[in-house]
């Protein structure tokens, strides 16, 4: 085996071109499909960031996303009451009754408005989200109209800095702090006191209360109080669950796209190896027939020859990774369809996600080499020697 | 013209290399045609946008109602000669997955704006007339199977309207006479959603129609400026700017699919000019020959070029026609009515021709004018 792959491996480097050009065009399919596959990654994990095991969030039952659920006022006090919510050192309850509003603003880019999720949170609703940290300024004080935006709004929409002032549900808001959240959806978001937030946009009550438990394993005992107690009509979700759940229309879509994309452009790239396999073939009769009358078996040539078509692409794989790494890390943005909003996260390239890169375009070589070491394996011997 | 036979010949030469490269730019050209037919749709919306209707919504954001008794207010601004308005119901039909647009309007006022949505007059009296009737764009009555006269019942999605089931009659199938409408939609009289709604006369955005598309812009300013300071602070703006925004907010579409396309042609370039390598090299001793003959470098050049065209330009054509066939608005129906049903135009069908064209022509650049500068001498020494 070792002889003959070498011979196959060598042969390679003797049409460099041919086998430069065809690396390429595989190496291209793979980095459309590495770089189209990050942006379902990272829309993904942008959600998914979001969500902390040791956290709860409820929402009216049959609610599919927070914009159609709903909490009334009188039973915060309910649920704040109940045993599994974890306490702040001084005894308040670690629940945060939210509202989110969409409102309307021009991106930085073009001007166009896009939507942006506000949120009304309670005060201690950043000792629940303990993954957030202010870049810059202060949280806001409860009960003044000030509010926080987080780092990927202030780089996406006009007029969002520290110190400016916003104009929405007919009221100034002044920015006091921008935080980060590790790359969490709420770094698309402002957030604001929900007291002041329900009369500014008309509503009565909430959406949705996040809580955190006093451990992630209170969660089952949690959800049988809520289900016993016929004053609340709600139903409560892990939180990680949830913004999980809230990324699947999307993410689901974008990874259709991805997918109906590099499919069609494989073929066109198989055809290319294909073309280069059966010229390698072509070119070398007179050496396959040697090997044949050596005594190599056909199954030993067809082996080679893949291996040389699987190698070939190989090179073209990693070659595409390698051109789809710069996207790795740069912000982008998409409308959630399930919100509704826009949700500013990063192109995220996983290991896995390049080693599926190279699986498949390992795929493609194996695909595009079949049939002409096939042809190899089948050609003649006595034939394939007295050819020029 | 008379080298059109040997040009031909040429391209048969290997058969089975010309076939896989025509097929591999056929693919290229099929996708592009694919994605080029998903931006049409965006922009199709924005053009046939009707130049003298004006959307207003509530200046915050869309989502964000207003109350009823604006209708009024907006009638009698000058240069309004009609007004019309509609709501998101956001309904759940059996499954959330299940997603189309549901539209709580004034029937008779929404149909006398929205020409567009064509039904026969049977169903439009029908559907005026049945309180709890609905009209169903004929896309989404394929995909579900909706009849004339079937009944279909809605989860409540959005708390306002409180949370019994609402049920409906179909009264008509409608289908689209313009990108305007989209015929994945469902539209139900808002009376009977409003009945259920706290608070009850509340809508989402006004339609009104102008006497002179030239004025628009200042007819929607007169509506603006009329509730400005009010509760309900309004942004108007005509069709076209408000359906190129929604597009917008779906990201920014152009540069993705852009990049995507450029990707095609790139790795069809590699591909295509690969095989043109092959194929002049393989004709070295054969080149050479011709040149001896008398044959000019230029002709060779152009030669090899027209190969490269016909090849390419084939392989286009089918994967334009192949897309032009297959591609419409039924297999991709994945924006969930955003934007109406598209296919490939017959404008696509050139360009993704002409670009096959190119990839051709480009691709046998490198091997002809190698083939035309070949040395005669060292050529005719080479064996092949």
């Amino acid at each position: 085996m070792g002889l003959i792959t070498n011979y196959n491996l060598r042969s390679m480097t003797v049409r460099k071109g041919t086998a430069a050009m065809t690396a390429m065009g595989i190496a291209m399919v793979v980095a459309v499909f590495v770089m189209t596959m990050a942006i379902a990654q990272g829309f993904r994990g942008a959600l998914v960031a979001s969500g902390s095991n040791e956290n709860a969030i409820l929402l009216r039952k049959g609610a599919t996303s927070e914009t159609v659920s709903g909490v009334l006022r009188s039973q915060l006090p309910i649920i704040e009451a109940m045993p599994q919510v974890a306490r702040a050192p001084d005894g308040h309850p670690l629940a945060s009754p939210e509202l989110v509003v969409i409102i309307a603003l021009p991106r930085v880019t073009d001007g166009a408005p896009a939507n942006v999720p506000v949120r009304g949170v309670g005060p201690l609703a950043f000792e629940i989200r303990n993954t957030l940290r202010f870049v810059e300024g202060r949280r806001f004080t409860p009960g003044t109209r000030e509010i926080n935006v987080g780092r990927q709004a202030v780089n996406r929409f006009r007029g969002v800095a520290l110190g400016n002032e916003l104009k929405f549900g007919s009221a100034s808001w002044k920015i006091v702090g921008t935080f980060e959240a590790d790359g969490a959806s709420f770094e698309s978001e402002v957030w604001g006191d929900v007291d002041l937030m329900q009369p500014a946009f008309q509503r009565n009550g909430y959406q949705s209360v996040t809580l955190k438990l006093v451990a992630p394993s209170a969660f089952d005992s949690l959800q049988s109080t809520i289900g016993g107690d016929p004053r609340l009509d709600l139903k409560g979700y892990p939180e990680r669950d949830y913004y999980e759940s809230q990324s699947e229309t999307t993410g689901t879509l974008m990874r259709i796209f991805g997918i109906f994309v590099t499919t069609i452009l494989s073929i066109g790239a198989v055809f290319g190896a294909m073309n280069t396999m059966y010229a390698a073939v072509a070119y070398r009769t007179r050496e396959i027939g040697t090997l044949r009358a050596l005594g190599f078996s056909r199954v030993r040539i067809i082996a080679a020859f893949l291996v040389e078509s699987v190698a070939l692409a190989l090179i073209g794989g990693a070659i595409g990774c390698i051109l789809a790494l710069p996207v790795h890390g740069v912000s982008t943005g998409a409308l959630n369809m399930t919100s509704f909003t826009e949700l500013a996260f990063k192109f995220r390239i996983t290991p896995l996600l390049l080693g599926l890169g190279i699986v498949f375009s390992a795929l493609m070589g194996a695909v595009g080499g079949l049939l002409p070491a096939l042809r190899a394996a089948r050609i003649p011997v006595a034939r394939a020697l007295r050819e020029i | 013209m008379k080298f059109i036979g040997l040009v031909l010949k040429s391209a048969r030469r290997s058969k089975r290399r010309t076939a896989l490269t025509m097929m591999s730019v056929a693919v290229a050209v099929f996708l592009f045609g694919a994605l080029r037919a998903i931006l049409d749709g965006f922009d199709a919306v924005a053009a046939a946008s009707s130049a003298t209707r004006i959307v207003t919504i509530r200046s915050t954001s869309m989502i964000f109602s207003m109350p009823v008794s604006h209708t009024e207010v907006i009638r009698s601004t000058s240069g309004v000669t009609d007004v019309t308005w509609a709501s998101w119901f956001g309904g759940i039909y059996k499954d959330p997955k299940n997603f189309f647009g549901q539209f709580a309007v004034d029937p008779e006022s929404y149909l006398r704006m929205y020409p567009e949505i064509l039904l026969t007059p049977e169903e439009r009296t029908a559907f005026i007339d049945d309180r709890t009737g609905c009209i169903v764009g004929d896309g989404l009555a394929k995909k579900y199977g909706f009849k004339v006269g079937d009944k279909m019942t809605l989860q409540v999605g959005i708390p306002v309207y409180g949370s019994r089931d609402f049920d409906f009659t179909i009264r008509g199938i409608y289908r689209a006479g313009g990108a305007a409408v989209d015929n994945q939609s469902m539209m139900f009289h808002w009376k009977y959603a409003d009945e259920r709604s706290t608070p009850q006369g509340q809508i989402g955005w006004y339609i009104s129609r102008v006497d002179n598309p030239d004025r628009a812009v200042q007819v929607a300013k007169a509506i603006d400026d009329k509730f400005a300071n009010s509760p309900y602070e309004t942004k108007t703006d005509t069709e076209q700017a408000f359906s190129a925004q929604f597009a917008s907010m779906l990201g920014n579409l152009n540069l993705l699919l852009g990049s995507v396309a450029l990707a095609v042609v790139i790795t069809t370039l590699f591909v295509a000019g690969n095989t043109m390598a092959m194929s002049v090299r393989e004709r070295t001793t054969e080149i050479a020959v011709m040149r001896t003959l008398g044959f000019p470098a230029g002709t060779i050049f152009l030669l090899v070029i027209g190969e490269g065209l016909v090849v390419a330009g084939v392989g286009g054509a089918i994967g334009a026609l192949a897309s032009r066939l297959i591609v419409n608005g039924e297999y991709l129906g994945l924006t969930g009515g955003f934007i109406p049903a598209f296919g490939v135009s017959n404008m696509n069908v050139v360009s993704g021709i002409g670009l096959s064209a190119l990839i051709g022509m480009l691709s046998a650049l490198i091997p002809a004018s190698a083939a035309s500068r070949l040395k005669i001498v060292d050529a005719l020494r080479r064996v092949a």
